[in-house]
């Protein structure tokens, strides 16, 4: 299939020093592709810059079939959820939801309100609608922030670690959820995880980061990673053991 | 507008019922007019049916809204079955059934009337006035008792606290005090200069900088400059619950955050009101040389005759005064901040206004009782 997303030689970072270099990666329409790599390699980083919230050092990301990160008067072409989910604090979730719906759509209030209610019946939240992200858990500012990032029906979604602070049950909900939006109907949803039950029940095709080699260290489907990579690096991070010192 | 990328139509059935039939790509892009166009052709009763087996494309949003206004029709008693949904169309409209995924519920916001809300505002303000004085009274609790163990305050950010509330703010107090000395110099000039009373001039200024305006404008300078920040900078880490992340590592926020503001703003102010009181007269002396012509050591004495230091006394504990409320009630209005980013612009909007309040209420109970004692 076409790769909606192509990644070339892409440096990432702050200021000068890139973070990380020579990151090349295509991800097919309908998949699931993951970033993986430990705490504070980059994923953030990556994922903000393939969103064009951030100017690449180096390398292009280019987008086909869908145009580049918008720019001008276009309704936005991909759905992303932050780490922090970054939910307006002073609207209640049904307005964070509606916030995309009413600038873009010409629905009028009672449609939009359905709308964003069943994108909230989505992830679960319906009956937490008219709270604000003050009063709700971490885990609900995250299935909310998927909510608000689904609203425009977007081809392609990055999702920041979405079940990071999720139950089991939740998160395999919400990994039921990202399944059925990919195979079933063809949305390309680029995602950090740790959650390795998550990783390997919902991705086809990962990368792993290393934040002392500054860049890819291996790439491929999790569970082959998991079974045959011969790197010490994948093997502890799929196994959950710690490196032996070098 | 450009035309949907759908089309409606209303047919009879083999069976001789009414059916809807739609046909074309469903998208959000077009729910305005699919949302409008359905919920006419529904209004009448009898149609059960809706064949959907010619519609090529259908997105999430799309998908909601047919799924939600045959809700609608199910509530009313009248169901609404889609006919012919195949492929991705099905599994789109299963996926938006809110029957698959728990409750169909309608979910009502929280009501709210006019006299509620009227209410809620001047129960409000009685809470807030309560909760100052309440703040107060835990203020000088927790003062007797840091006297005891002072090492329990956190001093460590005096130095910055000092420099942006006294050094940082100095240039505007010095400017603003002097504008004020002039202007107030030169209504008064204008006036005097009438009745041959050029001499009084420095008693005008003199007095009224010194007691009255001197720390007055530079305690609202204050409020503005480090009130403002003081709401803002609590409330924003009471929000992002670093208040409470203090309290579990064992800091009282009263003695991290408070103790250290009010002594600031306790030290600072007075020290702001004397430079502003200097310049203030500097100012009346601008316009006495410039529009009277008086020679500089005229008004220099005449201000020193008119301006005695217990004048100068009764500003500065005016001053003194009016820093501790500056900061007692920007901590409390920060600290009482609830909800997000709009919670806290609304603790500093009602910092920086019941401050201001306070000033002046304050300023007239001053002037009430100096005038009694005679000061
Ligand atoms: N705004 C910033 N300015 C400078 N450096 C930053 C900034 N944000 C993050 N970093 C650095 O970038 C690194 C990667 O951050 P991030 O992409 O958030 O990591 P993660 O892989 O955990 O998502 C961090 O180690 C941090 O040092
Ligand atoms: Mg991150």
């Amino acid at each position: 299939m076409a790769s909606v997303l192509s990644v070339r030689d892409l440096a990432v970072g702050y200021g000068k020093e890139p973070l990380l270099e020579e990151i090349s990666f295509e991800v097919p329409r309908g998949e699931v592709f993951a970033i993986l790599g430990g705490s504070g390699c980059g994923k953030s980083t990556l994922l903000r810059t393939l969103v064009g919230l951030q100017e690449p050092l180096a390398g292009r990301v280019h987008f086909r079939g869908i145009g580049g990160p918008d720019k001008a008067m276009t309704p936005p072409r991909f759905g992303v959820l932050f780490q922090s989910a970054a939910l307006l604090g002073s609207w209640t979730l049904l307005q964070n939801v509606l916030l995309p719906l009413r600038k873009w759509t010409d629905l009028p209030l009672d449609a939009a309100t359905v709308v964003a209610l069943a994108r909230l019946r989505l992830v679960g939240l319906d009956q937490a609608a008219h709270q604000l992200p003050a009063e709700v858990s971490g885990g609900m500012k995250k299935r909310a922030g998927i909510a608000r990032a689904l609203a425009l029906d977007p081809p392609i979604l990055f999702l920041d670690e979405p079940s990071a602070g999720l139950d089991p049950v939740t998160a395999a909900g919400l990994d039921e959820l990202i399944v059925t939006l990919a195979r079933t109907l063809g949305v390309t949803i680029v995602l950090v995880s740790h959650e390795l039950p998550s990783i390997l029940r919902t991705t086809d095709q990962c990368i792993m980061l290393d934040r002392a080699a500054g860049g890819i260290i291996a790439r491929g489907a999790p569970r082959e990673l998991a079974e045959r990579s011969p790197d010490p690096r994948v093997q502890a991070f799929f196994h959950r053991t710690t490196l032996p010192p070098s | 507008m450009p035309s949907p990328g759908f089309t409606l139509a209303q047919i009879i059935a083999d069976d001789g019922s009414p059916r809807l039939v739609l046909a074309g790509s469903l998208t959000l892009a077009d729910g305005g007019a699919l949302w409008q166009q359905l919920r006419r052709a529904l209004a009448q009763q009898s149609i059960a049916v809706c064949d959907v087996s010619a519609v090529s494309r259908l997105d999430g949003g799309a998908a909601a809204l047919l799924q939600a206004l045959a809700v609608e029709r199910g509530r009313a008693g009248a169901p609404l079955r889609w006919l012919g949904a195949s492929g991705e169309v099905g599994r789109m409209l299963a996926l938006y059934d809110c029957a698959r995924s728990g409750s169909c519920a309608p979910v009502e916001p929280p009501a709210s009337t006019l006299l509620g809300d009227v209410g809620d505002f001047a129960h409000g303000a009685w809470r807030t006035t309560q909760a100052i004085l309440a703040f107060l009274g835990d203020l000088v609790v927790g003062v007797l008792a840091a006297l005891r163990r002072p090492r329990t305050v956190h001093t460590g950010e005096l130095g910055v606290l000092f420099e942006r509330a006294g050094a940082d703010g100095l240039p505007i107090v010095m400017l603003i005090n002097f504008l004020v000395g002039a202007i107030l110099g030169l209504q008064g000039a204008i006036q005097l200069h009438r009745f041959g009373g050029d001499q009084f001039l420095a008693n005008l200024v003199g007095l009224s900088v010194v007691r009255e305006l001197g720390p007055l404008m530079t305690a609202i300078l204050v409020t503005g400059r480090s009130g403002a920040a003081y709401a803002a900078e609590l409330g924003t880490m009471t929000v992002n619950e670093e208040v409470d992340a203090l309290r579990t590592l064992g800091q009282d926020p009263q003695r991290f955050l408070v103790f250290p503001r009010v002594l600031t703003l306790l030290c600072v102010v007075p020290l702001l009101t004397v430079v502003g009181d200097l310049l203030g007269s500097v100012g009346g002396l601008f316009v006495a040389m410039t529009y009277l012509d008086q020679p500089m050591v005229v008004y220099l004495q005449s201000l020193q005759q008119a301006v005695s230091l217990g004048d100068v006394g009764t500003g500065l504990l005016k001053s003194f005064v009016f820093g501790g409320t500056i900061a007692l009630v920007s901590c409390q209005r920060g600290l009482a901040t609830r909800g997000g980013a709009d919670g806290v612009g609304r603790a500093t909007t009602s910092a920086v206004v019941v401050v201001l309040f306070a000033l002046v209420v304050l300023d007239g109970v001053f002037t009430w009782v100096f005038s009694l004692l005679d000061w």
